[in-house]
C-alpha cells in the first residue's frame, strides 16, 4: 500500500515538473477552464432570467448543482480522463506491453500515471461556486448531511472512474476509438443536468434506465441532492451500492479486456 | 482470390474465351467492393456507439428547454417559443454540418512550424486554393453520410417542426447562407492558421478562439437571450453566420430587409475574411523560411 502511495506521489511530482516546463500552455489551459466556466455561469444565469426553476431548482440551487458538477469533473479530468485517453493510444500503438510488464497492478499504473494539473483549479473554483450557492440561499450547516454528502460525492467520483475505465476499456476491442474525450463529455452531458428534466413519455423511462440500470443520472444529483434539497436515505444507500458494484464491474471488464488484447507490431 | 488465382487470369487473359474473361474481370471488382466494405465496417462499432452517444447532448438540451419553459409563466423566451427554441438548438446542427472546419486551423500552423509548408510551395498550386476544394469534397462526403441519422432524428423531433416548414425563398435564402457560413468557417480558420507564420505555438490560441467561437456564434443558446448590448453587438461579428443566422433564417426571425441586409453583411464578411486570409498568407510567405522537412 505504501508502494503504491509513494508511486502515487512520484507521478504527481512528475507531472507537476512537466507542466512547468511549458508554463505559457500551462496558463493558457487555465485561462481556457476559466472562460468555459464563465460561459456556463452566464448561460444558466440568463436562464434564470427568464424562468423561476428549472425542474424544481431555483437559482441558487442550481448553482449549487452546477458547482458539484465542477467540481467532480475536474476531479475525473484531473486524476483519471488523460490517463485513460492515454490507454486508448497505447492499445493502437501496442505500447501497452511495457506497462503490462511492470510489477504492479495494471489498473493503478494505466489509470493513475500521469495527474493533469492544469484542470486541478476546476475543482477549486467548484467548491467557489458550491460556497458561494451555499451562502445566498442561507443553508444552514448540517452536520450529518454533509457528512452523507462528502460520502456520496466520492461515491460519484468512483463511479465515473468506473464508467470511464469501461469506455476506455473497449479501446480494445473496438481499436480505433474514436476520440474518447469527445465521447466522454458525450457521455457525461447525462449527469449535467438534474434528475427532474427527464420527465416525459419517453424521457420518464429513458431518465430510469440511466438511474437503476446505468447509474450515471445519480452521480451528481445524488451528493446535490443530500446536501441541499429532499433527503432520500434510498438513494444515498443505491449510490453506495451502485458505486461498490460499479468499481467491481469495471475492474472486471478491464482486466477482461487486457486478456483479450494482442500486442501490435513493434 | 489469392495470388495464384491473378497470375492464372492474367495468362489466360490473352487467349481464354471471352465468358471466361468477363467472369475474371467481375470476379475482381466483387472482390474489391468485398474488401471496401470490410474495411469500411471494420469499425462499426465504434461508430455505433459514437453515433449513439452523439444523440444524448440533443436529448439533454431538449429536456432542459422544456424544464426551463414548464418553470415559468412566459410562452416567450427572448422572443422564442418552446417550439421554436427546440428547432433552432436542433437547426444549430445543420449549420455546423456546412460551418464547422475541425482541425484546420492547427494543420496549417504546423505545416507552418515543421516546414512541410513548402510542398505547397514548390508545386504549380494555391495552397489557400487546394484546403478549399480538399475540405468541400470532405464536407459533401459528411453530409452525405450523415445525411441519414439526422434525417433520422428531424425525423423524431418533426412535433417541432409543426407550420414552421418555410417556403421556397426562404429555403433559398436558408441554402445561401449555409454556403456563406462554410465560406466563412473556411476563411477564419485559414486566416487563424497563418497567425502560425508570427507565432510558433499556436494550438493553445486556438483553444481560447474555439471556446469563445462556441458561445458567440450561438451554438448554446439564440444569441437574443443575451439581451442588449450583448446580442447588438454580436450580431455584428462575423461568428452569428457559423450557427446562429443560417438557423434563424429558416425560422423566419429575420424576413424582409433584414434577411436582405444579414445576407449582405454574410457576403461582406466572408469576402473580408477571404481578403485576410490572402493578405496574412502573402505577408507570412516574405518571413517564412522553411525550417526542416
Amino acid at each position: 500500500m505504501t508502494r503504491y502511495l509513494r508511486l502515487f506521489v512520484a507521478f504527481a511530482r512528475f507531472g507537476l515538473a512537466s507542466e512547468m516546463a511549458f508554463r505559457a500552455n500551462f496558463l493558457v489551459k487555465l485561462l481556457v477552464e476559466v472562460l468555459w466556466l464563465g460561459i456556463l455561469l452566464i448561460f444558466y444565469w440568463k436562464l434564470f432570467d427568464n424562468t423561476s426553476s428549472i425542474g424544481g431548482w431555483s437559482r441558487s440551487e442550481y448553482f449549487f448543482f452546477v458547482g458539484c458538477h465542477y467540481t467532480l469533473g475536474g476531479i475525473v479530468e484531473t486524476f483519471f480522463l488523460t490517463n485513460c485517453v492515454e490507454f486508448a493510444e497505447l492499445v493502437r500503438s501496442g505500447d501497452l506491453d511495457t506497462y503490462l510488464l511492470k510489477p504492479i497492478d495494471e489498473q493503478f499504473l494505466i489509470s493513475c500515471r500521469w495527474i493533469d494539473w492544469s484542470t486541478l483549479p476546476n475543482v477549486v473554483q467548484g467548491i467557489a461556486i458550491m460556497t458561494i450557492a451555499l451562502a445566498v440561499m442561507g443553508w444552514t450547516f448540517d452536520p450529518l448531511r454533509f457528512v452523507l454528502f462528502v460520502l456520496v460525492f466520492a461515491c460519484g467520483c468512483a463511479l465515473a472512474y468506473s464508467f470511464l475505465l469501461i469506455l476506455s476499456s473497449m479501446a480494445v476491442w473496438l481499436v480505433r476509438n474514436q476520440n474518447l474525450m469527445e465521447m466522454w463529455w458525450l457521455f457525461t452531458t447525462l449527469m449535467r443536468y438534474p434528475r427532474a428534466i427527464y420527465e416525459g413519455p419517453w424521457a420518464k423511462p429513458f431518465g430510469l434506465f440511466f438511474t437503476f440500470v446505468v447509474p450515471v443520472l445519480i452521480v451528481v444529483n445524488v451528493p446535490a441532492d443530500t446536501l441541499i434539497k429532499a433527503f432520500e436515505p434510498w438513494f444515498i444507500v443505491w449510490t453506495v451500492i451502485a458505486a461498490v458494484g460499479m468499481l467491481a464491474v469495471s475492474r472486471r471488464f478491464f482486466r477482461r479486456a487486457l486478456q483479450s488484447y494482442r500486442s501490435a507490431s513493434s | 482470390m489469392s495470388l495464384q488465382d491473378v497470375t492464372q487470369v492474367l495468362m489466360k487473359s490473352e487467349e481464354s474465351p471471352l465468358w471466361l474473361r468477363v467472369w475474371a474481370t467481375v470476379r475482381k471488382y466483387t472482390n474489391i467492393f468485398r474488401v471496401s466494405l470490410i474495411e469500411r465496417t471494420a469499425y462499426r462499432g465504434d461508430f455505433l456507439l459514437g453515433t449513439i452517444l452523439r444523440f444524448f447532448p440533443v436529448i439533454t438540451t431538449i429536456l432542459l428547454w422544456k424544464a426551463v419553459f414548464s418553470g415559468t409563466q412566459q410562452h416567450r423566451i427572448a422572443g422564442f417559443s418552446e417550439q421554436r427554441m427546440i428547432a433552432y438548438l436542433l437547426l444549430i446542427h445543420v449549420s455546423r454540418m456546412f460551418s464547422s472546419m475541425p482541425g484546420l486551423s492547427g494543420t496549417i500552423a504546423r505545416d507552418i512550424r515543421d516546414g512541410t509548408l513548402k510542398k505547397y510551395l514548390v508545386q504549380p498550386l494555391d495552397m489557400i486554393g487546394y484546403l478549399l476544394s480538399y475540405r468541400a469534397a470532405h464536407k459533401v462526403a459528411y453530409i452525405t453520410t450523415s445525411a441519414g441519422p439526422y434525417a433520422g432524428l428531424f425525423f423524431l423531433c418533426s412535433g417541432y417542426f409543426v407550420d414552421l416548414w418555410p417556403d421556397v425563398l426562404t429555403l433559398s435564402a436558408y441554402a445561401v447562407s449555409l454556403l456563406l457560413a462554410f465560406v466563412i468557417g473556411f476563411f477564419f480558420e485559414t486566416a487563424m492558421g497563418m497567425v502560425g507564420f508570427w507565432f510558433l505555438e499556436v494550438t493553445s490560441l486556438l483553444w481560447v478562439v474555439n471556446t469563445v467561437n462556441y458561445f458567440v456564434s450561438g451554438q448554446m443558446f439564440p444569441l437574443d437571450l443575451l439581451g442588449p448590448p450583448w446580442d447588438t453587438i454580436l450580431k455584428w461579428l462575423p461568428f452569428q453566420y457559423l450557427a446562429y443566422f443560417p438557423a434563424v433564417v429558416f425560422l423566419r426571425e429575420v424576413t424582409g430587409r433584414a434577411l436582405v441586409e444579414g445576407l449582405l453583411m454574410e457576403l461582406a464578411w466572408s469576402a473580408a475574411l477571404i481578403v485576410l486570409s490572402r493578405w496574412l498568407f502573402a505577408r507570412g510567405l516574405r518571413r517564412y523560411s522553411a525550417y526542416g522537412g
